[in-house]
């Protein structure tokens, strides 16, 4: 008897253990933007590590549509997914959905921004990456003699994570040389909106040295209109956020560019770190509020230890161990309540 | 005094104030790279304007110009970097918007589909085939400087797109003004069963301005893949309403029978140089909303009491 | 049985069938389609546009149009929220936003047929300007529902017993509200007339402007119902809400046989065609279908639907 009950507990004892290290069978993800480059390379980060773990991903795509996305959760919720995540359309638009999705007892992971009655987030630190990008363009005006940061900031308003940017870096800027913010833009993250303003702003005053841009399309959109301008390209620094896509790579390896600095954000890291972090949350294990994924100003000189750039393919392939291995903050300087 | 009531010269009188008052608020408005800038982000709007105008003229409407603007970006881009060949981008572009402006054109002569609904359904259906084409953004590889020259480079100091702008601009005004194909698009819009008892093909003149608009989209098209060095989805947003708004504002009516490309020139200027002066004199972006709104109505209303008082 | 095909007249009868395919074909290729819990989401989520589609036919049988519905979504739930947070007061933060659909619908049909602007451009402007406005009063920033009041959260969110969504029940009234005015009283014969043939209409000594500007205030007022769902749905006054708005709603009460031309349609046909559009888009996403694709498949089945009632309706002729 006492033989048979030691076996019983063994089992259970075994059954708990396996329970909680067992991985989630299937995982949804709500995308707010799925067409966008940056967000690709997040689902495609999150796909590789579900694909290394066994979990099957499920993708929707609200297309920007905040009542969309609130529909999406739903039909998630009647599909039964072991854990949600989701990249917000507008962060306080889905306080009703995580409401819902705890009275169901679903566990939800949130991508980029915080929201209220959230579990836990996975993201960059905006002001980070931004600093990070300001601090690379000052030693680059320092190293050319130069005293003064004349900046076109080529924003995003609409949201306080692209202001954070944009706040990073001229602070950063302020470090180095006396930074002054002449030209301060809406380019709709929009490569063609972008030229517009841009091209305005110029028209109004040309007379910058720094083209800063919250996106890889705001700040191309920046250059391009400076080219359109025809103004000399020479004591020009332009700087970019996100490495979205191929878009940085190849402005960055053309012959004398003056699109010098990228404040990478790796989102193929960041879906990597954040299927980890769905696993975690479902297994129970204690996870932070904010998981903080990687950023680091990339140049022309050390991108290919992050970035295998294909040119002629127009294929990159991330590097997941060493963006792994850069130092990441544990806590943001700023987040936006600091705005 | 009979002059100063044509639509045209009203239209030129606010451009005129608008001008004087800019100039006044910030002397860099008359700089030659503010006017390159308005010229330049003008002229992609006025080509495809041409076309809308003679639609709208026709009684017809085509709401998907903006998301065919954004396929041609991305199809020219893709076409020259595997070919090495701008012609036959070119040729990819145009057949490409040959074949869109016909379905819309016959979608709505043949199956009799309100064209304010075939071509929203159009436009759907754009959007969403051009990540079908290609998920990702298509960049410039190939390094061709005479494509960057299309909508970049300078023609006698004058912006290329403005000048391609002014190259196929006679064309259009010859045609509505000084041919019987002119008369037969606005007779069409005006009263399209008179039209049709005078021995006007109705249905083909509509499917020929549906086609028209959708060429003129592929040359915008292309001058803004030049642009953006780029082929992009999802550019060109709202497009379609900043077109219709300027032909409209111009003078143009919604029901059709009366427009003009010279108003039309004048109703995309007025926009664009508010646009401008509103980046210009550091206002708030948001504005750029609400004052072409505004106007919008306001200008149509004077038109309709303008219209009253004299008829 | 009998009663539900005579009151479904033949457009709508062939509307229905293409409704019970596609409900079929989604019913066999997603074991979570049919489903009382999937079916009872849909008819929750399809009641934002429902409701918006019901006051838009109105407009358009009257024979006028309003493009400006999606940005009035975002502004009129700019008082509700700011109302709502201020005085912690929700019937307070409700009336007032329905004030605020009714003075837009005041403005836009008093410029259109008081004024005699067309409605198409005066409610183009109106697009831009509320939209516009809306960015300015909140920075681009979204108003969070600080009240956080179950009462508000139930309005798009809860359950009658647990099982219908309230909101279902709220779009299920108004139709069948609509449905009757339209069909049974003497308003709704007038507003067909009017948007039929004015000249009848004159000539009948209906007073065809105040019918027009009822037809506004009525479109503005039940969008304005749908904002308030909406806003419970993301539990703020938010300044993306609404955006292309009017494109769905016009896509599925064209689908729905509502004539742009004005005088043609019933409201149980636009009914039927947002049933159509949301059923599809549900059943795509529970296929895990992309988003890209399910604007192709829209846009082509506007296009064959409008195309096929067309084609019938010239046969007929």
């Amino acid at each position: 008897m006492k033989i048979v009950s030691w076996f019983l507990a063994a089992i259970i004892t075994l059954s708990l253990a396996m329970s909680i290290s067992a991985n989630p069978k299937r995982i949804g993800y709500i995308v707010n933007y799925g067409t966008h480059e940056w967000y690709q390379n997040v689902i495609f980060g999150l796909q590789s590590r579900a694909d290394e773990l066994g979990i099957d991903l499920e993708v929707m795509d609200a297309n920007l549509d905040i009542n969309k996305q609130t529909q999406q959760a739903e039909d998630f919720m009647t599909k039964g997914v072991d854990v949600l995540i989701m990249t917000p359309v507008n962060e306080e638009g889905v306080v009703p959905i995580l409401r819902k999705a705890k009275a169901e007892g679903m566990p939800t992971v949130l991508e980029g921004n915080p929201a209220k009655g959230m579990t836990t987030l996975f993201a960059i630190c905006d002001y980070d990456a931004g600093y990070k990008a300001g601090d690379a363009v000052g030693r680059i005006l320092v190293s050319r003699g130069e005293s003064q940061a004349r900046v076109m900031d080529v924003g995003l308003p609409l949201l306080s994570a692209t202001l954070l940017r944009s706040l990073g870096f001229m602070e950063a800027l302020a470090q180095h040389v006396d930074a002054v913010k002449v030209h301060e833009l809406d380019g709709s993250g929009m490569i063609d909106s972008s030229v517009e303003v841009a091209s305005a702003a110029l028209a109004a005053d040309s007379n910058i040295n720094v083209i800063y841009g919250i996106n890889d399309g705001s700040a191309l959109g920046g250059l391009q209109a400076w080219r359109a301008a025809g103004l000399p390209e020479d004591d020009l620094v332009v700087a970019g956020t996100g490495s979205e896509g191929l878009a940085f790579l190849n402005e960055m390896t053309k012959e004398g560019t003056p699109y010098l600095v990228e404040a990478a954000m790796f989102p193929e890291g960041v879906g990597y770190t954040g299927m980890n972090l769905a696993v975690d949350l479902f297994n129970g294990v204690d996870v932070p509020e904010h998981k903080v994924t990687p950023t680091l100003a990339l140049t022309v000189h050390n991108f290919a230890k992050y970035y295998d750039f294909d040119k002629a393919g127009q294929k990159r392939a991330i590097n997941f161990e060493n963006v792994a291995k850069i130092p990441t903050e544990t806590k943001c300087t700023k987040y936006s309540s600091d705005l | 005094m009979k002059y100063f009531q044509t639509n045209e010269s009203i239209l030129f009188g606010l451009l005129v104030l608008l001008c004087i008052f800019l100039s006044f608020y910030n002397p860099q408005f008359y700089s030659i790279q503010n006017i390159h800038s308005i010229l330049r982000s003008s002229s992609t709007v006025m080509i495809v304007a041409f076309g809308m105008t003679i639609l709208l003229t026709s009684g017809e409407v085509d709401l998907s110009v903006g998301a065919l603007m954004s396929f041609v970006t991305v199809i020219v881009m893709d076409v020259i970097n595997i070919t090495g060949s701008i012609s036959l981008g070119l040729i990819a572009v145009f057949g490409f918007c040959l074949f869109i402006g016909l379905i819309n054109g016959l979608v709505r002569t043949v199956l009799n589909v309100n064209s304010l609904i075939a071509t929203l359904a159009m436009m759907l259906i754009l959007q969403g085939s051009v990540y079908v084409y290609s998920m990702a953004a298509i960049y410039n590889t190939h390094l061709i400087p005479l494509f960057s020259f299309i909508g970049q480079g300078f023609f006698l100091n004058i912006p290329m797109p403005v000048v391609i702008m002014l190259f196929i601009l006679p064309f259009f005004v010859v045609l509505l003004n000084y041919t019987r194909y002119g008369r037969y698009f606005s007779s069409i819009g005006s009263n399209p069963d008179a039209a049709k008892l005078s021995g006007i093909n109705n249905n083909r003149y509509k499917v020929i301005g549906f086609v028209i608009t959708s060429l003129l989209v592929g040359v915008s098209g292309v001058i803004l893949a030049s642009l953006m060095d780029t082929g992009q989805q999802g550019s060109a947003k709202g497009f379609e309403l900043i077109v219709i708004a300027a032909v409209l504002l111009g003078g143009t009516s919604f029901m059709g029978g009366k427009g003009t490309i010279i108003g039309t020139i004048l109703g995309i200027l007025i926009l664009k140089i508010i646009d401008n002066g509103i980046i210009l004199m550091r206002i708030p972006q948001e504005f750029q909303l609400i004052v072409p709104g505004f106007i919008l109505i306001l200008a149509v209303y004077f038109d309709g009491v303008r219209k009253k008082n004299s008829g | 049985m009998n009663n539900i095909l005579k009151y479904l007249r033949k457009g709508e009868l062939a509307l229905f069938i293409i409704f019970l395919i596609v409900f079929i074909i989604f019913s066999f290729s997603s074991e979570y389609f049919f489903t009382l819990r999937n079916i009872m989401n849909v008819s929750g989520q399809l009641s934002i546009i429902l409701i918006a589609a019901i006051g838009f036919s109105v407009l358009l049988i009257a024979g006028e149009v309003d493009i400006s519905i999606g940005s009035l979504l975002a502004f009129v739930s700019l008082p509700l929220i700011e109302i709502m947070n201020i005085t912690g007061s929700v019937p307070l933060g409700i009336i007032l936003c329905l004030i605020f659909g009714i003075i837009i619908g005041l403005i836009n049909g008093y410029l259109s047929v008081y004024l005699g602007v067309s409605s198409l451009i005066v409610t183009l402007g109106m697009l831009f300007i509320l939209r516009g406005a809306v960015y300015l009063y909140t920075g681009q920033r979204a108003i969070p529902d600080e009240l956080m009041s179950d009462f508000f959260f139930y309005i798009g969110n809860g359950k009658f017993m647990g099982t219908i969504p309230y909101a279902a029940i709220i779009g299920l009234i108004i139709l069948l509200i609509f449905i009757f005015v339209m069909r049974n009283t003497s308003y709704g014969r007038k507003l067909y007339a009017v948007g039929g043939n004015q000249e009848v209409a004159r000539l009948a000594g209906y007073n065809i402007k105040l019918l027009k500007l009822s037809a506004f205030v009525i479109c503005s007022f039940l969008s304005s119902i749908s904002a308030i769902i909406l806003a419970s749905r993301i539990g703020s006054a938010n300044h993306v809400a609404g955006d292309l708005f009017e494109f769905q709603v016009v896509a599925a009460v064209v689908l729905g046989g509502v004539s742009l031309a004005g005088g043609i349609g019933s409201l149980t046909g636009a009914a039927i065609g947002v049933l159509i559009l949301s059923v599809i888009s549900n059943g795509l996403g529970l296929l895990n279908i992309d988003t890209q694709w399910q604007l192709v498949v829209n846009g082509v089945i506007i296009i064959i639907a409008v195309g096929f009632d067309e084609l019938k309706r010239n046969r007929s002729l």
